[in-house]
């Protein structure tokens, strides 16, 4: 076996020239047919146990047999029924009268040798421990539901131990480290895509899905493929390549692909977004992610698995009170602010109570009003009547958006660009918002509690199902015509990061929350299984 | 050991079974740990978790003013270059944008160098005459010889538009079949209408160059023609003796309509082209599909039913309206004020 050697001496004074992890007496156990039967039987009844009556059965028989403890490191004889701690050395006594050389860890399962002194650990009877140990965790997850997989640990095999071995300039990755940040190029009025890609490769689940390499291609010639582009991309920017990268393959595509933002020019962020969502959603074809692509109708790729919402709208007939629902999937929220000219806004902002921990000075909008007053119930006026299936008529109706499905990642838009009759302006109004988001009551459910009145929430109900945590703010600086966007990402848990084309800078969290936003990037706490 | 009821048991009794509880706890834990690293240092990866403390300083975040993370100093990437997939030069990687722009043909003078192109290759005197008006053209130097092959051209004559040429292919009907699937055939290898280096060429690609094109090929490029079957630069003879070169004696002249013009294509060839520039016709329901986002303006929606601010990402409706109504604009720190230029001819001008 190769000799792993210690690289520049630890402060462990250990000797890491070892000999093999097993021993002969452990082979000398593993003659006959019955060995692995018997040892089965021993995980199952003494070491793991998967139902509540093994559970109980164990802590009763389970007990030294020379103190009756049943603590202090109680090990079990493998060549006959005999319990014996190991602190009092009752199991070592037992030993050596029986000359019963091996005992497991009813803690662990460890294989203990008398005779080496020291705890062995042998190729097959590991497996067959680490069988009858996933076999009582399943055992549990039927009686519990809710107790996740065990996920084992890395272990490494031979070669790659000794690969690794050649290689003494390991890195760890720590929280003060800049891998997973680069600075991006700017090809001649790109910063718009930049922010983007920034927003996008710090997306903590689309991270995940490209750093493990799950996309796979079916286009008809990869290299038109965006997604492919976009896992290069990810390669790119978690490389730890200090200098900035330079994304012309990915501005090609786009072009070629969503051909309405093709050109020199200066262009929107937010419509840059949808594009390049759409075009990654319709390349997706070869990804299928967990559910079975067996509805045609439902699109089951990454991109529609994280931005994909459901977008609710009730329209309730004055006349009758009936309501007529329908949902429609969206990748995003674009939110009317506070003087514009052409929306209207009821609620006098900042007077509810704060709801979600903005910064509640009064007369700043926060991102709550703001969806408060896009979920509002809207009055469709005399001019916009619908037609009634039940009246069988024109009627006058009022209209309500809430949400019926929340996406994993949720992209909240403000509509600074107005392009009215009258003007075309930016509105750089100030809106406050927030480092945490429960959207609990711009749900779809939530539509009764607010009618009567109760807007609060629940505090600390323990419900995270709904709550996001921001994790990308794209702004913009200038004026309609010509401007600069620059973004803010996270990082790390809780750093925070400016992206300025190619120069990364660190950030504070007030830097982030002062700053005016225009795209802000939302991930979901928690998430659940289908 | 014996079954013990708690209740009769004062505070005082609890609170020592409760503690001597947590001790056996946290001392099984710390057990396990204990196995876990003696299993690592028996079986020898004990040393994987060892970091060379030199080389973790090449990664540590920087965070002093005028530097970015990486310790670097801002503004120093004026050098980065890449290499364009359209025409393979090496360009300045700050002005890859608007090279692209012109490469493939879209920006505001290309329609006038496309024409004078055209103006030039109806020019009967020379042979090859096109070849002058190379530098003119997206900048590009086309005279590759026998180095740079041509590899994936995904651009060719899509993106060079003659936009007044009353028999542009582009106004052909196919045009109006938006949701075309993006072709499945290998990027065009045509460098502009020169004629195209037939080395490069499959045999399926070379057969059907020669279904629909002059194909003859010239002494001074060694390239073959890539205009009409009735190219007026050269004689039906020509182009039977390269069909025979090609693809053998029984090779023949295919028909020609009557109607072909000029630099006019098969149908089929350009609508495969043409579907290049268009969506994939997905079906599947994502948002850019949804069909009921029409209410009230004040809806705010990404997919915007605003057509000024967002730009729809569905494909049935017009969406190229360029830079008249585009909406917030980002850009690099040149902040001069831009005001919109006047919309680009495009070739979808045509259709709405």
């Amino acid at each position: 076996a190769a000799a792993a050697t210690s690289p520049g001496g630890g402060c462990l004074d250990v000797d890491f020239a070892v000999g093999p992890p097993s021993c002969s007496h452990v082979n000398s156990f593993k003659v006959g047919e019955n060995w692995r039967q018997e040892l089965r039987l021993i995980y199952q009844c003494f070491v793991w146990c998967g139902t509540p009556e093994t559970r109980k059965s164990k802590a009763k028989s389970c007990i030294c047999h020379v103190c009756g403890t049943h603590l202090n490191r109680l090990h079990s004889c493998l060549s006959c029924v005999f319990f014996g701690c190991f602190t009092e050395k009752h199991i070592h006594e037992h030993a050596e009268t029986k000359q019963h050389n091996l005992a497991v860890d009813l803690y662990y399962g460890g294989i203990y040798c008398f005779m080496c002194k020291d705890y062995v650990y042998d190729k097959d009877i590991e497996k067959i421990a680490k069988e009858e140990q996933g076999e009582a965790l399943k055992l549990q997850q039927c009686s519990k539901p809710g107790i996740g997989e065990k996920y084992p640990t890395w272990e490494t095999t031979k070669p790659e131990l000794e690969l690794l071995g050649h290689n003494p300039r390991r890195r760890r990755i720590t929280s003060s480290f800049t891998i997973g940040l680069r600075g991006l190029i700017n090809l001649g009025n790109t910063c718009f895509m930049n922010c983007i890609v920034q927003a996008l490769t710090h997306t903590p689940i689309l991270r995940d899905f490209f750093l493990s390499d799950r996309h796979r291609c079916e286009m008809p010639s990869p290299e038109l493929c965006l997604v492919c582009e976009m896992s290069s991309l990810f390669r790119e920017l978690y490389s730890g390549n200090p200098s900035p990268h330079v994304p012309y393959k990915l501005l090609h595509l786009v072009w070629i692909h969503a051909r309405h933002l093709a050109g020199y020019r200066q262009q929107d962020a937010h419509e840059f977004l949808i594009a390049a969502l759409d075009v990654l959603h319709r390349h997706c074809k070869g990804d299928d992610v967990g559910k079975a692509a067996s509805n045609p109708n439902h699109c089951n790729c990454i991109i529609d698995q994280i931005f994909t919402g459901g977008l609710q709208s009730d329209v309730t007939c004055q006349a009758c009170h009936g309501v007529s629902t329908t949902i429609d999937p969206c990748w995003d929220i674009s939110l009317d602010l506070p003087g514009s000219c052409t929306s209207f806004w009821p609620v006098s902002p900042g007077r509810e109570s704060s709801v979600n921990g903005e910064s509640h000075i009064p007369g700043i909008t926060t991102l709550t009003d703001c969806l408060r007053r896009f979920t509002r119930p809207e009055h469709l006026g005399s001019n916009a009547k619908i037609k009634c299936g039940s009246c069988q008529s024109y009627q006058e109706s009022t209209k309500q958006l809430t949400m019926n499905k929340l996406p994993v990642v949720a992209c909240f838009h403000f509509k600074r660009f107005e392009h009215s009759a009258k003007q075309r302006r930016k509105i750089t109004t100030y809106i406050s918002f927030p480092l945490e988001l429960d959207m609990t009551p711009f749900m779809a459910s939530s539509k009764e509690s607010r009618m009567n009145g109760q807007l609060q929430l629940p505090t600390s109900s323990g419900n995270n199902e709904n709550k996001y945590s921001l994790f990308a703010v794209v702004n913009h600086q200038g004026t309609l015509e010509s401007g600069h966007y620059t973004s803010f990402i996270r990082h790390h848990k809780d750093q925070w990061f400016k992206c300025d084309d190619a120069v990364i800078t660190k950030a504070s969290i007030k830097d982030v929350l002062d700053s005016e936003g225009y795209l802000l990037f939302y991930h979901k706490q928690v998430l659940e299984h289908e | 050991m014996e079954e013990m009821s708690l209740s009769g048991l004062d505070n005082s009794k609890l609170e020592a079974i409760a503690q001597e509880i947590y001790a056996d706890l946290v001392e099984d834990s710390c057990l396990g740990f204990c196995f876990e690293v003696h299993r690592a240092v028996k079986c020898g990866y004990f040393f994987l978790d060892d970091t060379d403390p030199e080389s973790m300083k090449d990664f540590e975040i920087v965070d002093q003013p005028g530097l970015d993370i990486f310790g670097q100093v801002f503004n120093q990437w004026k050098s980065k270059e890449c290499v364009c997939p359209n025409c393979s030069r090496s360009i300045a990687a700050s002005r890859f944008a608007p090279h692209l722009e012109k490469c493939l043909g879209m920006g505001r003078n290309s329609s006038r160098i496309a024409n004078r192109r055209i103006a030039n290759s109806n020019n009967m005197n020379k042979s090859e005459s096109d070849q002058e008006d190379n530098d003119d053209i997206n900048d590009n130097d086309w005279s590759y010889g026998s180095e740079k092959k041509a590899k994936k051209r995904k651009s060719d004559k899509l993106w060079y538009l003659p936009f007044q040429n009353p028999n542009s292919p582009r106004r052909s009907k196919s045009l109006k079949h938006k949701n075309g699937e993006l072709s499945n055939s290998d990027p065009f290898k045509y460098n502009n209408s020169t004629g195209i280096s037939y080395e490069t060429l499959g045999p399926e690609e070379l057969r059907s160059l020669l279904t629909t094109q002059c194909g003859v090929i010239s002494e001074h490029t060694k390239k073959m023609c890539t205009r009409s079957l009735r190219c007026p630069q050269h004689t039906d003879e020509q182009r039977r003796a390269v069909r025979i070169y090609f693809l053998g004696s029984s090779a023949v002249l295919p028909e020609v309509e009557s109607s072909l013009d000029n630099d006019s294509f098969d149908m089929t060839d350009s609508q495969a082209l043409i579907s290049r520039l268009q969506w994939d016709g997905s079906s599947d329901l994502s948002p850019s599909d949804s069909g009921s986002s029409k209410t009230s303006e004040n809806q705010g929606w990404g997919l915007g039913t605003n057509s000024s601010e967002s730009r729809k990402t569905k494909k049935k409706k017009s969406h190229l309206s360029l830079v008249g109504t585009a909406s917030s604009l980002g850009s690099n720190k040149k902040k001069k004020p831009k005001p919109p230029a006047p919309p680009t001819p495009s070739i979808y001008d045509d259709i709405n």
